[in-house]
């Protein structure tokens, strides 16, 4: 299937205009929504919304707030989306609204520029990750 | 449907009375609004003034050339990616870069820890070894820890910049997460909650690993400091004023405070060199 009228659904993890969701269509219609469920949740303070805040403003993006899978949903619908274009994340929560949104649209999960490529790493302890990460890490991504 | 919520803003005093208004919750548990400002021009002015060499030399100290890149890492308004080529381009040879970019795989292989397990870094990777069963230890944060009333001036200190600025310098966490889970005999998880209501920087992934790191739960010994080894790092900075600077629960020799805290477990090798007074 082509997507033909995507939107873009940017999330707390990727607050970069070089977002790889925002990259990949940057005149698709973006939604950012303030997850008041998980503001009481962890009690966060206001220092932590303003910082937040401050990004969204250099971010072409409509700024909602409330249940975010509700609110990209709805969000779809007034833009007659075809499908939602976002990029990684690993908390559970993400995981959770992806399989929401995955009920009614198609979800393209687009990732930037990796640290180190996506191989096998024994996560046990770090020395042990670094042993097979380090020569990665070690040289530039744009070489 | 919500409304959209507003996007011009005339400075920044303006931007925080709208937030205080839209977000009471929020505004109730602490409303210092951070002098660390978000955006990606602001990350980049911060990223053109990283010194790796500097960095690597420096790091442990409070007054040392730490990036403070964390709260833009932490919400992707850089990468990892940037910032290490960054890095490496200041470096004449990598090797000057070295520390640096390993200190963000730090965060790297907690994030790839974290896809793993998920709501599993609230739990416990590995039993303690302080000697101590989990159920010892008190399950909240006492009030006067995140007031910063607690008289000892380095760690009132560290709990008040936590809640003006959402910032804490590396070697402050892990002095403040020691004393809490070791000192005063609180559950790594409630100072977790305490740090990500506050951090700017907050994360699930590198804050419960961190302390779970101090704590032994995922180590093999548990994090300690002493006076001397906080004194060296701060310049003295707070001791000289504490009021309880004779009465100081850091003020003695590893090996003691090992027979004091972690009473009938053997003690690990403390000696300067093996030590390294501190994590890597
Ligand atoms: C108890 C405790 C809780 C912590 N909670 C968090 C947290 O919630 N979020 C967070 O990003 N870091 C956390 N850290 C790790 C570390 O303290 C901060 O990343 C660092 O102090 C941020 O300051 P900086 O940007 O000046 O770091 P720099 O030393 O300049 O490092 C550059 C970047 O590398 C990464 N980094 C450096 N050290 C670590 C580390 N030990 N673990 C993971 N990433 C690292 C960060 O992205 C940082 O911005 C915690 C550490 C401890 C001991």
């Amino acid at each position: 299937m082509t997507i033909r009228r995507p939107i873009v659904w940017v999330h707390g993890d990727d607050l970069s205009p070089e977002n790889a969701a925002i990259a990949a269509n940057p005149v698709a219609p973006a939604i950012f929504v303030f997850d008041d469920r998980a503001i009481e949740r962890y009690k966060v303070t206001l220092k932590r919304i303003a910082f937040i805040y401050e990004c969204l403003l250099e971010l072409p993006v409509v700024i909602r707030r409330g249940d975010p899978a509700v609110e990209v949903l709805a969000f779809a619908r007034e833009h007659d989306a075809d499908a939602i274009l976002t990029t990684p994340s690993p908390a559970p929560g993400f995981r959770q609204i992806v399989r929401t949104l995955e009920r009614n649209l198609p979800v393209d999960i687009l990732s930037g520029m990796p640290f180190v490529p996506d191989l096998h790493y024994d996560l046990g302890r770090f020395s042990r990750y670094w042993r097979t990460a380090e020569r990665h890490a070690m040289s530039a991504a744009d070489e | 449907m919500t409304a959209d919520l507003r996007r011009d803003f005339a400075d920044r005093d303006d931007l925080s009375v709208y937030l205080r208004e839209q977000f009471p919750g929020a505004t109730a548990r602490g409303e210092d609004i951070s002098p660390i400002r978000g955006g990606r021009r602001s990350a980049l002015t911060a990223l053109a003034r990283i010194d790796p060499v500097r960095y690597a030399a420096t790091r442990n100290d409070l007054n040392g050339a730490v990036t403070r890149l964390s709260p833009y890492i932490r919400h992707g308004v850089l990468s990892l990616a940037e910032v290490r080529d960054a890095a490496l381009a200041r470096a004449i040879e990598p090797g000057q870069a070295y520390k640096l970019v390993q200190e963000l795989a730090w965060r790297d292989y907690w994030r790839r820890l974290y896809a793993e397990i998920g709501a599993g870094v609230w739990r416990d990777r590995e039993p303690l070894k302080t000697g101590k069963r989990t159920d010892r230890y008190a399950p909240d944060l006492p009030p006067e820890i995140e007031r910063g009333e607690t008289g000892l001036a380095c760690m009132d200190a560290f709990a008040r910049e936590l809640r003006e600025t959402g910032y804490l310098h590396n070697h402050a966490r892990m002095w403040v997460a020691a004393w809490v889970v070791h000192w005063r005999g609180v559950r790594w998880q409630a100072g977790a909650r305490w740090f990500l209501r506050h951090l700017l920087d907050g994360d699930p992934a590198s804050n419960n690993l961190s302390w779970q790191w101090v704590a032994s739960t995922f180590s093999s010994k548990p994090y300690l400091f002493n006076r001397e080894n906080l004194a060296r790092y701060t310049g003295n900075r707070y001791c000289r004023e504490c009021p309880l600077r004779d009465a100081c629960p850091f003020d003695a020799p590893y090996e003691e405070l090992q027979a004091r805290l972690f009473p009938g477990v053997p003690s690990p090798d403390h000696r300067p060199a093996a030590r390294k007074d501190r994590r890597r």
